[in-house]
């Protein structure tokens, strides 16, 4: 629930500040197991199992889902954390969606 | 000849699955050969030695191999993003996979009667290489084109029938190992909310 609460701040923050925040997107993929890919919105980003399930099925149903948002360098940190755990994930800007 | 029932959790946080002797040989091999191949992408020799302390490589294109480019994809829909971003990273990632893999092989190779007991850390490092070695599997039988249901329908003498049951089988234990796992991650998850 921190993670949430931090993402909020980071978002209002950019409201203020101007920069625009960046976010991560999981894009679906034939082969990751739809329990593997709950597991990881879990272990990474700490989200209770209703939330990870809802961002999962996102995924599987639209074809991507926004998993994360804030600054930029965050967003390639949570990137990286999903490459290495094998989702395929790509970071971009929150106004370029 | 014995065949695993898969993971199961044995009290607290600890995962416990026994392998058959052939069961292991498979799994040792495909970890083998998943470490062979994120080795060949090496950094190259002309690279800054200092720059590649830092873990900084002069590959800043995705990898012609369609299983490496899999493995280690784009972070960036933009090219020149994309490039900047591997040059800085790909070295990383590239490394944590081989750890994953290479966490795999040694409690494969160091289990007596084929019992491998991992803890949560080891567990996560355990489906990482066991989903790489899926994502791997999965480009050759182009699961991205071909349905579950063809697959199922491959000729007895298609060479890739044998691969499609390795593949099925092992996302299977993937998944046997990731209900030990939820089930603790959840009860994790639901503490927290109720502390905080």
């Amino acid at each position: 629930m921190v993670k949430i609460a931090d993402q909020l701040e980071a978002e209002i923050q950019a409201i203020f500040s101007g920069d625009t925040p960046w976010v991560t997107i999981v894009w679906d993929d034939p082969v990751n197991l739809q329990t593997y890919v709950v597991y990881v919105f879990m272990e990474l980003f700490g989200y209770p199992k209703s939330r990870a399930t809802e961002l999962m099925l996102q995924v599987h149903n639209e074809g991507k889902a926004i998993v994360s948002s804030g600054s930029r360098e965050e967003m390639e940190h949570d990137v990286a954390r999903l490459h290495e755990y094998g989702l395929w994930a790509t970071l971009q800007r929150g106004d370029q969606l | 000849m014995t065949s695993t029932e898969g993971f199961a959790r044995h009290g607290d946080h600890s995962y416990i699955a026994q392998f058959g002797e052939s069961e292991k040989e498979v799994l040792l091999n495909l970890c083998e050969q998943i470490i062979e191949l994120l080795a060949e992408r090496t950094d190259h020799g002309h690279d800054d030695p200092l720059a590649a302390m830092v873990g900084i490589t002069s590959h800043d294109s995705p990898p012609e191999d369609e299983v490496l480019h899999r493995l280690l994809p784009n972070a960036y829909a933009d090219q020149v993003d994309a490039s900047e971003f591997r040059r800085y990273t790909e070295s990383t990632l590239r490394q944590k996979k081989q750890a994953h893999a290479i966490s795999m092989r040694i409690h494969l190779k160091s289990a007596d009667d084929g019992i491998v007991d991992l803890d949560h850390e080891n567990a996560n490092a355990w489906l990482g290489a066991l989903n790489d070695i899926r994502l791997a599997l999965g480009v050759r039988l182009k699961v991205e084109n071909n349905s579950h249901e063809e697959l199922e329908l491959l000729a007895p003498d298609d060479p890739l029938r044998g691969v499609y049951a390795v593949y099925t089988w092992l996302g299977w234990l993937q998944e046997t190992l990731l209900s030990a796992l939820i089930d603790d991650a959840d009860e994790d998850a639901e503490s927290q909310l109720g502390s905080s």
